[in-house]
Formats: C-alpha cells, sequence, structure tokens
C-alpha cells in the first residue's frame, strides 16, 4: 500500500512540475505566455460545456431515454417468463433463454448503431440469421432424434394414428387464422402453433411468414416468426396447465381406469430399421418436410446403430445444447416491441391457446373412437391420445400424472410415449404438407 | 402462382387445405403403421432365409420374439442390476486421521493476499 502512495505520489508530482518547467522555459516571451493562457481559458470553458455535451449526447443513447412502455411491458414478460421457468420448472431450459433475450430484445436503443436484432450487421442479426432461414430447427430434431426412443412406437403401431389425430389442431388453427384475416401463407405458419412442437414451427414461420416473401397480389406477408414462436414455446411450457381439463371433460372416469398390457420388448434390428423405413415413407409423401424427418431419423439412427454412439452422444447434448441456447436467446431477442406488440400477435396468442386444446381434444377423441374397434386386453386408455400434441416428453408425463390420479398403479408413461414420438412425427408431415401447398 | 388470391377464395382453398392435408397426415402414418404391423416381420422373415437359410412359414415366425418377455420384466431385471450396482462400495479405510500439515510460505497463503481477499 505505502509503495502505491508512493508511486502516485511521485507521478503527481512529475505532472505538476512539467507546467511549471515549460511555463519557465517560456517565461522570456511574454506576449505568447498570455495568449497561451487566454486559450486555456476558452478551452477550459468549452471543455465544461462540451462535457455536459457529451453527457447528455451520452443520456440520449442510454435506454432511459429511450424507453417506451412497450419496451418496459416486454421487459416485465421476459421476468415472467424467467420466473416461471425457475419457480415452477415450466420448461426452464426454454424458458430461461427465451426469457432472458426478451429482456436483451427490449433493452431500448437508438436504432442505426447495429445493436438490435433487426438491424443488418449487428451480433444478434447474425445469430438470428439460424431462424429465419430455418437452420435450427433441423439441428434441434438432429438431437431429439439421437434421443428418442421409438420402441414403444414400434410395439404398438396403431398408436402412431393417435399422433395424426392431434394434427387436427393444426389445421383448425389455419382455418381459424384465415377467418380472423390473415393470408394463407401467415395463417398455414399461425396453424403449424397446433403441432405443439417449437422447431417445427419456427422451420414453417420462416419459410412462410418471414417478412419476406412477395404474395401473388403484390403484398409482402408480415413477419411472425417471433410471435409464433414465442406462442409455441410458451404453450408447450404450459401442456401442464391447458391439458389436464380438457381430459377431465372428455374423458369419463371409468375410461381413465383402462390398464393397457406391457409394450412387447422390441428387437434392436426393428429399431435400426425403423429411422430408415420411415424416412423413407414420411419424406416420399411429404418432401418439403425432409430438412425436419430427415435430420430426426438421422439422429436416432446414430442413437440406434450402435456404431456411432460418439455421434449420438454429441447430438443429444452438447450440439442440442448449443443450438437451444441460440435459438432461445435470439426467438426471445425478436419480441423487440415495436414489432412484436401487435395486435396480430395477440390474435396468435388466442388462436395458439385454441390449436393446443383443440390438439388435445382430437387426440383424446380419436382414441375413444379407436377404442370402438378394440376388444379387451387391446383396448387403450384415451389419456394417452392427448399425448399426440408433440411437446415431447411434457404432454406424455401429463398424461401419466393423470392416469396416476385415477388409478395410482396405472403407469402410462411408456404407453404415452408412443404416441408423443409419433405427435412429432406427424407434425413434421403436417409442416411439410403446408409448406408444399404455400410455399 | 399465376391465380389471384381473393378473400372468398383463400377460405375455400384452407378447407382444401384442411381435408386433404388432415387425409395425407393420416395415411403418411397409417402407411407406417401398417408397414410395421405387417411390412416388418415379412422383411425380418426374409433376413433370416438369407442369413439362416432356415425354411419356415411366415406364419411361425412372429414379430413377438418372446411374448413373455414384457417390458416389465426388462424393467424388474434393470431395476435388479441398478440397485446391485449401487450397493457396491469400494472398500476403504475407516480409520480417519487429520494430518498436520507443514506450513510453507506461498504468496498464495500468504496474509496480506488473504487478508484483502473479500474485498476484491
Amino acid at each position: 500500500m505505502k509503495k502505491v502512495i508512493l508511486i502516485f505520489g511521485i507521478l503527481s508530482l512529475l505532472i505538476f512540475i512539467k507546467p511549471v518547467l515549460g511555463f519557465s522555459a517560456n517565461s522570456t516571451n511574454t506576449t505568447t505566455s498570455t495568449t497561451v493562457s487566454k486559450t486555456e481559458t476558452s478551452v477550459d470553458e468549452s471543455f465544461v460545456s462540451e462535457a455536459f455535451d457529451g453527457i447528455k449526447h451520452f443520456y440520449e443513447f442510454t435506454g432511459f431515454a429511450n424507453a417506451q412502455s412497450g419496451n418496459l411491458i416486454m421487459i416485465l414478460v421476459g421476468i415472467i417468463f424467467i420466473y416461471l421457468g425457475i419457480k415452477f420448472d415450466y420448461e426452464p431450459l426454454l424458458l430461461i433463454p427465451i426469457g432472458i433475450g426478451v429482456i436483451i430484445g427490449n433493452i431500448p436503443f437508438v436504432p442505426g448503431n447495429q445493436t438490435g436484432i433487426y438491424e443488418t450487421g449487428s451480433v444478434l442479426n447474425y445469430l438470428y440469421f439460424g431462424v429465419v432461414k430455418g437452420i435450427y430447427p433441423p439441428l434441434i430434431f438432429l438431437g431429439i432424434g439421437a434421443m428418442t426412443d421409438f420402441s414403444s412406437l414400434i410395439a404398438n403401431p396403431k398408436l402412431m394414428l393417435l399422433g395424426a389425430a392431434a394434427q387436427i389442431g393444426v389445421f383448425a388453427t389455419f382455418l381459424g387464422a384465415l377467418y380472423l384475416g390473415f393470408n394463407l401463407p401467415e395463417a398455414g405458419a399461425i396453424g403449424i402453433i397446433g403441432g405443439a412442437d417449437g422447431p417445427t414451427a419456427i422451420f414453417l414461420s420462416s419459410k412462410l411468414a418471414n417478412g419476406i416473401n412477395v404474395l401473388a397480389d403484390g403484398t409482402t406477408v408480415k413477419n411472425l416468426i417471433g410471435p409464433i414462436a414465442i406462442a409455441a414455446y410458451s404453450y408447450m411450457a404450459l401442456v401442464p396447465v391447458i391439458q389436464p381439463p380438457v381430459m377431465k371433460l372428455l374423458i369419463s372416469k371409468k375410461e381413465r381406469l383402462i390398464r393397457m398390457k406391457p409394450p412387447r420388448a422390441v428387437s434392436q434390428k426393428e429399431k435400426m430399421i425403423f429411422p430408415i423405413v420411415a424416412l423413407l415413407l414420411t419424406t416420399f409423401i411429404s418432401p418439403s418436410a425432409l430438412p425436419l424427418l430427415g435430420m430426426l431419423f438421422f439422429g436416432n439412427l446414430l442413437k440406434e446403430s450402435g456404431r456411432t454412439e460418439r455421434l449420438a452422444e454429441t447430438a443429444r447434448t452438447k450440439l442440442i445444447d448449443i443450438i437451444t441456447i441460440l435459438l432461445g436467446v435470439t426467438v426471445g431477442a425478436s419480441t423487440q416491441a415495436d414489432i412484436f406488440i401487435t395486435k396480430d400477435s395477440m390474435m396468435i396468442f388466442g388462436l395458439g391457446a385454441i390449436s393446443f386444446v383443440i390438439a388435445t381434444a382430437g387426440g383424446l377423441l380419436f382414441a375413444k373412437f379407436m377404442n370402438l374397434f378394440l376388444k379387451g386386453d387391446d383396448k387403450i386408455n384415451p389419456l394417452i391420445g392427448a399425448a399426440g400434441v408433440s411437446a415431447v416428453p411434457d404432454s406424455a408425463r401429463v398424461v401419466h400424472a393423470e392416469g396416476l390420479k385415477a388409478d395410482p398403479h396405472n403407469y402410462l408413461l411408456m404407453h404415452a410415449m408412443a404416441p408423443n414420438v409419433a405427435g412429432v412425427i406427424g407434425s413434421a408431415i403436417a409442416a411439410g404438407i403446408i409448406l408444399s401447398f404455400l410455399g | 402462382m399465376t391465380h389471384i388470391l381473393l378473400y372468398t377464395d383463400t377460405l375455400s382453398e384452407g378447407y382444401i387445405i384442411l381435408i386433404t392435408g388432415l387425409l395425407i397426415v393420416f395415411a403418411g402414418l397409417l402407411l407406417l403403421t401398417v408397414f410395421f404391423k405387417y411390412g416388418l416381420p415379412i422383411m425380418l422373415y426374409i433376413y433370416k432365409i438369407i442369413t439362416k437359410g432356415r425354411d419356415k412359414k411366415v406364419k411361425e415366425i412372429s414379430r413377438k420374439v418372446n411374448t413373455d418377455f414384457t417390458g416389465e420384466i426388462a424393467a424388474a431385471i434393470s431395476v435388479a442390476i441398478h440397485l446391485y450396482l449401487d450397493e457396491q462400495h469400494d472398500d476403504e479405510n475407516a480409520i480417519l486421521t487429520i494430518k498436520q500439515a507443514r506450513k510453507l510460505y506461498s504468496p498464495w497463503s500468504s496474509k496480506i493476499y488473504g487478508a484483502y481477499r473479500n474485498r476484491l
């Protein structure tokens, strides 16, 4: 400490001595010295005012000067997202990155300095590129494929139809959006919220409602990626809240008690054949979904082949984590208030909630319908129909929890996983169909 | 895209997409269902013929390789293995002693750094 004081003392002494020495050197010419002192005073004055100007200028650049009510509302929304993620454990891996992204995207700034996510050249804009061009969703699907065990689906293939039934939510929302006055591509992108699949929703909206495409009548489609992604992800996080009332409404107590026989063991060979055959069949039907389904089944083959464990491990851990981070933050940041808070966004949120309800109801009712044709042991518990909305694995967990409430020894999780993963495939196919119709 | 989309046309086109879309999704997954229900056993049967050359009727080869071996049994076995592995401990010396460490001066443990640690 003493040394520090000593060094400071010597330095300050030197600084003080220097002008003194300089002054003494110039003292022989008095006229010049006076002019020098004059300019010094003028510099002094302008320095003060300039400093004030600088501070004022700086203030104009701060968030305090540029804040608008929209920004503050969205920041509050971001904080609520983070709170929900931490406190209630609602998909924290999504809500926390999105929440912080919402805050980042709504810090008020002066446009034109390459700060905001919508300004070309800004760092956030480069990261957002992966969302706009639909790069992140297929990579997420690769990870999901490497995580997912399709064996319960292979053991009981008829449950695949439940995944298709829940896609009625997609098409019903699509129709609802058309009635509300959205044009076809926008409605298609909004409809996919009913697929309850975040990556698929982002993929489709980045292709259809990206603010770049021009319609036949000359109007440009609106950029709805932000609202659609936020709606899809927030309702996915709210699956434990949305689904149980619908289940209670549609499924009787007696039906909830149905016990399903345990799925048979599936051989490794079947598991290996599944991704290849499913890839061929689904993408031949709906080639537009190739980026999603191709990556999904590629990831699954990495997992099941037994030879590429390293690649599967990376895909399901590090890679998907990296992409989730980038996707979450940029999707959150894309909710910049001046672009996000519009009537359209509110309508999208409304439609999203309805679409989840319709999708759940579609799955449940179709499961009841299937039960009409099934006998005895083969009967399915209609609750698992609700897992047909993808939202892996949350909706399967909700089904399991509801099943346990009716009968504490009825474990539905394995059975519910089958329509759950079928829902992922179904919503990707649906996205492909909408894309091929409207893209 | 040469046709002009009018508002009324939009809705009717919406209905067309709704119906065809749903049909295609169902058809797609139905195809998968049928394949895994019937196609796969045949494929496995053919594979078996190719590799082993044994003559067997399709009926005899069931997809259900072992119906007794259900998921529940697999779960029970894996729980047993898990519990067994969980119980294993490596034998550790039960005698715990605290050795007096000889203090050597090091800048890392120096008093002056320690005193300012809270401040930094």
